[in-house]
Formats: C-alpha cells, sequence, structure tokens
C-alpha cells in the first residue's frame, strides 16, 4: 500500500453496503477506512467530539481543546487548520457500514526541513474503536508523511493509560521511545505522558509487512514498556 | 473545495517589474494550495518540465492558504526543478505564502519575486 493524492471525491469507495463519499478529496485509503480532506461541515461533527469527556481523558487533543476553547466552535477553525502550515488534518472515514466520520487523524507540529513531525490519531465513535480503523489511518497517514512530505521520523504522545493506543502505535511499528513523567493532568491527578517514535526505514518494514493486513489482536499486553 | 486554478504563460518581456522574470514560465495558482490541491500543482511543474520548461515562476499573489503539504509540494518542486539542467523555481508570494514560509522557517530555501506580477 502506498500514500497516493488522488484528485476528486468521485475516487471514493462505494462498495456494497457502504455510503459514497460526498465531500472532500480522498487523500489515502486503506482496506478499512479512507482519509479524506476536512471540509467546513465536519466541524458540525468536532462540535459534539469536543464534549466528549471520554475523548478529553483518553487523548487529550490539543486540536479538539483549541476548537472548543481557543475559537469557540467558530468556523473560523476550519480556514486556520486550513492555513496551517505545520500542520496536515485528515478525517477517518469507514469504507462501509458509517453513515458519518469515525475520526480524524492528524500530522502536526511538522517541520518539513528537518523531516519530523507528530502524529495524533482520534477515533470518536466507541463503535468504531476496536475495528482497527485507527491502526490503519494512522498507518495511512504515516505513509502519506513519508511519501508525499518527505518525513523520516514520526512521534506521538499517549496517556500511561492509554493502553490502546500503545498498542496500536506498537502494532504499527513505533517503538517506546521514553517517558514524561507527570506531564499530563486530568484535573485530578497527574499521569505519565509515555513517547514513541518510528523512522522512515521501519514505516517502510511495516509497509512490506503488511502485504495482507492482520487481523486484530485483542489482548496484546497491557501498558507500557519499562524504558 | 476551492480548487488551485493554474495558468501557464511563458514571460518574455522584461518590462521594469518583470525583468528578473524574463524567459521563465509562470504558474499562476489561486485558491488554496493544500493536501487537496497540492498534486495538481505537482503535476503542472512536473509538465512544465517535460515540456523543457525548468525554469519557472510560481504566482501565489492568488493563494489564499496553504498548509504543510502545500508547503511540501513547493519544496518538491524547487528541489525537482534545481535538479534539472539551468532549472530554477522563483516564488511570487503573497502575505498569507510569506507568513507561512517565515513560520516553518522555509523562506530561506526560495528565490522570492517582489514584482509587479503582471
Amino acid at each position: 500500500m502506498k500514500a497516493v493524492e488522488e484528485r476528486g471525491a468521485a475516487a471514493a469507495p462505494s462498495p456494497s453496503g457502504s455510503r459514497p463519499a460526498e465531500q472532500g478529496v480522498v487523500i489515502s485509503r486503506g482496506l478499512r477506512v479512507y482519509l479524506r480532506t476536512m471540509m467546513p461541515q465536519d466541524l458540525e461533527h468536532m462540535s459534539a467530539w469536543v464534549d466528549d469527556p471520554f475523548l478529553e481523558r483518553m487523548v487529550g487533543s490539543e486540536f479538539l481543546h483549541s476548537y472548543k476553547h481557543v475559537w469557540d466552535k467558530a468556523p473560523a477553525f476550519y480556514d486556520a487548520v486550513l492555513n496551517d502550515p505545520t500542520q496536515v488534518a485528515l478525517v477517518i472515514e469507514a469504507c462501509r457500514g458509517w453513515t458519518k466520520p469515525v475520526g480524524v487523524v492528524r500530522l502536526f507540529n511538522i517541520h518539513l526541513l528537518e523531516g519530523y513531525a507528530f502524529l495524533e490519531t482520534i477515533i470518536t465513535d466507541m463503535r468504531a474503536m476496536k475495528r482497527g480503523f485507527g491502526i490503519e489511518a494512522a498507518k495511512l497517514i504515516a505513509y502519506y508523511g513519508m511519501d508525499v512530505l518527505g518525513l523520516r521520523r514520526l512521534e506521538a504522545k499517549v496517556y500511561e493509560y492509554n493502553v490502546l493506543s500503545m498498542n496500536s502505535l506498537r502494532r504499527n511499528g513505533f517503538r517506546q521511545e521514553g517517558v514524561l513523567r507527570q506531564a499530563g493532568y486530568d484535573g485530578e491527578r497527574y499521569w505519565d505522558l509515555v513517547i514513541f517514535g518510528i523512522l522512515k526505514d521501519e514505516i517502510e518494514a511495516v509497509r512490506r509487512r503488511d502485504k495482507v493486513y492482520l487481523p486484530l489482536d485483542p489482548s496484546e499486553g497491557n501498558g507500557r514498556e519499562s524504558s | 473545495m476551492s480548487a488551485v486554478a493554474t495558468e501557464e504563460r511563458q514571460d518574455r518581456q522584461t518590462s521594469e517589474g518583470s525583468q528578473a522574470l524574463g524567459g521563465l514560465t509562470r504558474l499562476r495558482l489561486a485558491g488554496p494550495l493544500t493536501a487537496a490541491t497540492a498534486p495538481q500543482f505537482r503535476a503542472r511543474v512536473r509538465d512544465a518540465v517535460d515540456r523543457g520548461r525548468a525554469r519557472v515562476v510560481v504566482d501565489l499573489q492568488a493563494v489564499t492558504g496553504l498548509d504543510a503539504a502545500g508547503l511540501a509540494a513547493l519544496l518538491d518542486a524547487r528541489r525537482f526543478l534545481h535538479a534539472q539542467a539551468g532549472g530554477t523555481l522563483v516564488l511570487r508570494a503573497n502575505p498569507i505564502v510569506c507568513r507561512a514560509l517565515k513560520e516553518t522557517g522555509t523562506i530561506a530555501a526560495f528565490a522570492l519575486s517582489h514584482g509587479s506580477g503582471t
């Protein structure tokens, strides 16, 4: 699988049981999900996502936080995203079975000259979790970052209690690189943030490995590695 | 979605405003240069080179947005054109583009033109 830049929403998949992509430009496509560009209408979905306390606790997304608290859910947020030369934010759509987006994946703090960026994957629909959507979305945008943006390194931060995200990153070849002790605060107590990273050749190794997608393994260890 | 509309022309005149641009091929872009539209721009650059035009001015005066994908496309165009014999890339940037280039520290990577854009 290779990250592709496709033009036109007509390129979106429409197999039996799926809905056609009515908007946006499909940037990359996998077996379970595809990634498309954000549209102004997506702010409607985001307005619901930013009020979800579960997402706030598990992801603590600056992206969602900014939309809610800095932009006060203003439509201008869309233009701000579109005008941000340090990020690419894409909407995750399930290939079939869903009537609305299942999340957002983005590369942010992109340093094009140095070739690195940060990855954030947010699956917003509880029913969409543990279906491999987040894993595949992260994989697709990692390929996009490498193939199209020329990145050579990606980083991700995860709260120490977010085992699902840590396992997703490991499945995509990320390695734990360190722990930021008590760097996160959830309003009640401090939590460690676990740092993951992956290099270009490791992303390539994952791409070679994943000629066929593996089924999800529900039990993949528990929590972080000792670092 | 507003597409990046491109218009291409060969500049031969050496008027005051475009003196530095004489003999260059101009690609004029309008609208956002983002993940959605960058592929079109990349294709236009490749097409220009295929037709033996590796000295290119990209006119970004009418660009309304620039994300990391758009910026990456500009950097790739620079790399690609400079790899051609006699190839060069000049950007005619507006304040939106200038701000993005400064913010990302990439402004030094480009040759900028401040001509009239006529």
